[in-house]
């Protein structure tokens, strides 16, 4: 099988899984209809992290910071100018007075997610290991709190309101094949082989010439440009958001997601996303009461929480790297015949599943 | 066989994704409990049809809010069925369908959302504007009544949501005239100067705070000292030793019933502190108090009504005892809103001859000035969609022990700046 044969394979089964996710959300009634947006966006969440996360082997516990960014850049450019002064009374003048479409706000977010990549990754790709993973960490909290406090630029700790509502389901599954596609097709550029490499083996990829802090930062702000987009689909899927919604509990639920699924595949950072996203919210509408047809569910309150919890828990217990093990999607069957002047399959599989530098 | 092991977990974790999201299609119950059995079949739009009112409530039944969503909606479901029983509006009864949203963003819409396409012709939200911002846009978008039993805020109407918030009312007491109703109840008990604790997590604890000051200053009082914090940020013990320093008649706090309450109340007085403490009906209750006595002493706050068994409204008394029978003991004097909304939306429904018609409630309800509900008055204006004028009762809790300590007014709202 050709390369750009396998390479087609590897892209069409994400794809398909988010189109068919798409699919079956347009079908379904308008409340449940918020559930299938909800994992869409947050699948887009997941690839943006993937990207950085996937390819470098260096976890980072911040990419929700430019989540937040972005969805706060899209829903102050968005909320009409006439009711800012109410609204938002501290606001800049500059963000007072201007507004812009909600797919113009989408790129000003994912170019804000890049940017503020760009400033905060050119000193901590330096990092690795331990200490990058609280690195992020630490600008997860300067993010949270200068949003939370810092009035001139949003709502400060109230939440941000009359956002229009324009991640439609079509909107929702654009932005997660979209994101998709960049995110394969960086790793399959020279720059994403070469980051691969570093997550390998960093020493022997540095003897070789690879310039390790260049690479990661160019991951870290291609991710950083996903996740400033996902946050605009998500604040234009809510109409509304707070900084305790783009917190640590978005943080670790996506991480989750991203592990579970399988932290070096695209592939496995689909189905994580979306395997997790529906748990959660399956298992908190059976909180109050799901009939399933034959049978209702009707779980006591906190409980799905546990159940959620434990099921990430025996997946990695049993499956370290993930449901995927890492692999990209393959049609059974068609297995590629490696030949010697081809990448080895593992390679072309997304490499094996070695651990992250930071597992804190 | 380790390639075939992780295709059959990758297919079942596929297999799980699409069986999931497949249950999007699944009929899910909106209903944990409903005043009577019947189909909901109304619309937003109806006109005097003789199907049910539905009442959809998307409020916590979880998470922190539950102390405070509950109560209200536990009495109207008692003023409902009373109502119903009396033959209901026009012939037509009232059901309420709740849904848990566990104060989560995306499930506070959805249940908003599957609410309203289930029939429900008004909304009723979680009494935090912030919270349930996600559930009222889609009220509002939708053109139907959206009404909350006790935010506390002027946020509920155009304020907030622009003109669609024309269509969203609160039960609560507006800050402007809750923290003027303190300062008046301050001045009564003779404190005339004050330190100012402002919590700084909700729009209406700075609000109840800043009006407090406004109106304290009118009435001849004086803010010595001026505290802020964030529940939560860990400030509180900085907080307890600046008042501490500062010794005036009153320590007015504004906040809620979060870690920092017991907190701040625990270190005053482990210093030594006894100066009176004066707060909202966010603090009201005495389930939150610290275990020792001495230091659950000497804290006054103004709310809707007394649950000490002493209120001096008879009907209110026998609210209390019907919820106590019904093992739903009000701990907050909140409950009493829960009637007063159902007993509102009766009246703008009557107004309009039966119509459930979002624009048309709002219209009528914008037009009450103190219309007699079953336990009071009530008023709202173009301005504030929150309801301002009500008596507010002074609960005194000495020795851990709450008692009511008289009744007050607000001289009238304030006008806060911003």
């Amino acid at each position: 099988m050709s390369r750009a044969r396998t390479a087609a394979i590897q892209l069409l089964g994400p794809i398909a899984l988010i189109v068919i996710v798409g699919l079956l959300g347009s079908a379904s009634s308008g409340a449940h209809q918020i559930d299938f947006v909800n994992a869409l966006v947050q699948t887009t969440i997941v690839i943006g992290m993937y990207i950085f996360i996937g390819n470098s082997g260096v976890i980072s516990f911040g990419h929700i910071s430019f989540v937040a960014i972005g969805a706060f850049v899209a829903g102050v450019l968005t909320i009409p100018s006439v009711v800012k002064p109410t609204l938002l009374p501290a606001l800049f003048p500059l963000l007072a007075n201007h507004s812009v479409s909600p797919f113009a706000s989408l790129l000003i977010a994912a170019g804000a997610g890049a940017l503020f990549a760009l400033v905060i990754g050119a000193p901590l790709m330096r990092l690795g290991g331990l200490a990058a993973g609280i690195g992020t960490l630490a600008v997860l909290e300067i993010t949270h709190n200068l949003l939370r406090y810092w009035e001139k630029i949003g709502p400060g700790a109230r939440t941000l309101s009359l956002v229009p509502t324009t991640t439609t389901m079509r909107v929702a599954t654009i932005g997660a094949v979209v994101s998709a596609v960049v995110a394969y097709g960086y790793q399959r550029t020279r720059a994403g082989r070469l980051l691969r490499a570093t997550r390998e083996d960093p020493a022997a990829a540095a003897g070789a010439g690879v310039r390790i802090h260049g690479q990661r930062l160019g991951a870290f702000v291609l991710s950083g440009a996903v996740a400033g987009l996902a946050g605009g689909l998500l604040v234009h899927a809510l109409g509304s958001i707070t900084t305790e919604q783009v917190y640590l509990d978005l943080t670790f639920v996506t991480l989750a997601m991203l592990v579970v699924g399988g932290m070096n595949s695209l592939w496995g950072a689909v189905v994580g996303a979306l395997l997790i996203s529906f748990l959660d919210t399956y298992l908190g509408y059976a909180e109050n009461g799901l009939d399933l047809g034959l049978f209702r569910v009707n779980l006591p309150d906190g409980l799905s929480t546990v159940i959620l919890g434990a099921i990430m828990l025996a997946i990695l217990v049993l499956r370290p790297s993930g449901l995927t093990g890492g692999r990209e999607f393959r049609i059974p069957g068609l297995r590629r015949r490696a030949t010697p002047a081809q990448p080895d399959a593992e390679e072309e599989d997304g490499g094996a599943a070695p651990a992250a530098e930071t597992s804190a | 066989m380790p390639g075939t092991r992780t295709g059959a977990l990758t297919a079942a974790g596929i297999a799980a994704v699409l069986a999931l999201g497949a249950c999007g299609s699944a009929k899910k119950s909106d209903s944990s409990a409903s005043t009577s059995s019947g189909a909901a079949s109304t619309s937003a739009t109806t006109t005097a049809d003789k199907g049910p009112i539905v009442i959809g409530a998307a409020v916590d039944d979880t998470n922190f809010m539950r102390p405070i969503d509950q109560p209200p909606l536990a009495a109207a479901r008692l003023e409902a069925a009373r109502i119903n029983a009396a033959g209901g509006v026009d012939g037509r009864r009232i059901e309420f369908k709740v849904i848990n949203t566990q104060i989560d963003p995306e499930r506070t819409r959805a249940a908003a959302t599957q609410l309203l396409d289930g029939g429900a012709s008004v909304l009723w939200v979680t009494c935090d504007v912030d919270l349930s911002t996600p559930s009222i846009q889609v009220g509002l978008a939708k053109k139907v009544l959206t009404v909350a039993p006790c935010i506390g805020t002027d946020q509920m109407g155009a304020r907030r949501f622009g003109d669609a918030g024309k269509l969203a009312f609160s039960f609560g007491n507006v800050a402007q005239d809750e923290g003027a109703a303190m300062a008046r109840a301050a001045i009564d008990k003779g404190w005339r100067t004050s330190n100012l604790i402002s919590d700084r997590a909700l729009v209406y604890t700075q609000n109840v705070c800043e009006a407090f000051s406004i109106a304290f200053a009118r009435l001849g009082g004086r803010v010595l000292d001026r505290e802020t914090f964030t529940t939560g940020d860990n400030t509180i013990s900085g907080v307890v030793s600046k008042i501490n320093k500062s010794q005036a008649d009153v320590d007015t706090l504004c906040t809620t019933a979060g870690r920092d309450l017991p907190a701040f109340v625990t270190g005053l007085r482990g210093l030594g502190n006894r100066t009176p403490i004066l707060g909202p009906w966010s603090i009201d209750g005495t389930y939150w108090l610290p275990k020792s006595t001495s230091a659950a002493d000497d804290i006054h706050l103004v709310t809707f009504a007394s649950v000490f068994a002493d209120d001096p409204d008879p009907k209110v008394r026998s609210l209390i005892d019907e919820m106590k029978r019904a093992g739903q003991a009000p701990t907050t004097g909140g409950f009493l809103t829960g009637p007063e909304t159902v007993d509102a939306i009766v009246q703008a429904i009557r107004d309009n001859g039966g119509s459930t018609d979002g624009t048309k409630l709002a219209a009528s309800m914008e037009g009450f000035r103190d219309v007699r509900t079953s336990l009071g008055t009530i008023s709202f204006s173009p301005q504030l969609h929150t309801v301002f004028g009500r008596e507010y009762r002074v609960i005194d809790i000495m020795g851990g022990k709450g008692k009511l300590g008289g009744t007050v007014r607000a001289d009238a709202p304030v006008t806060l700046g911003g």
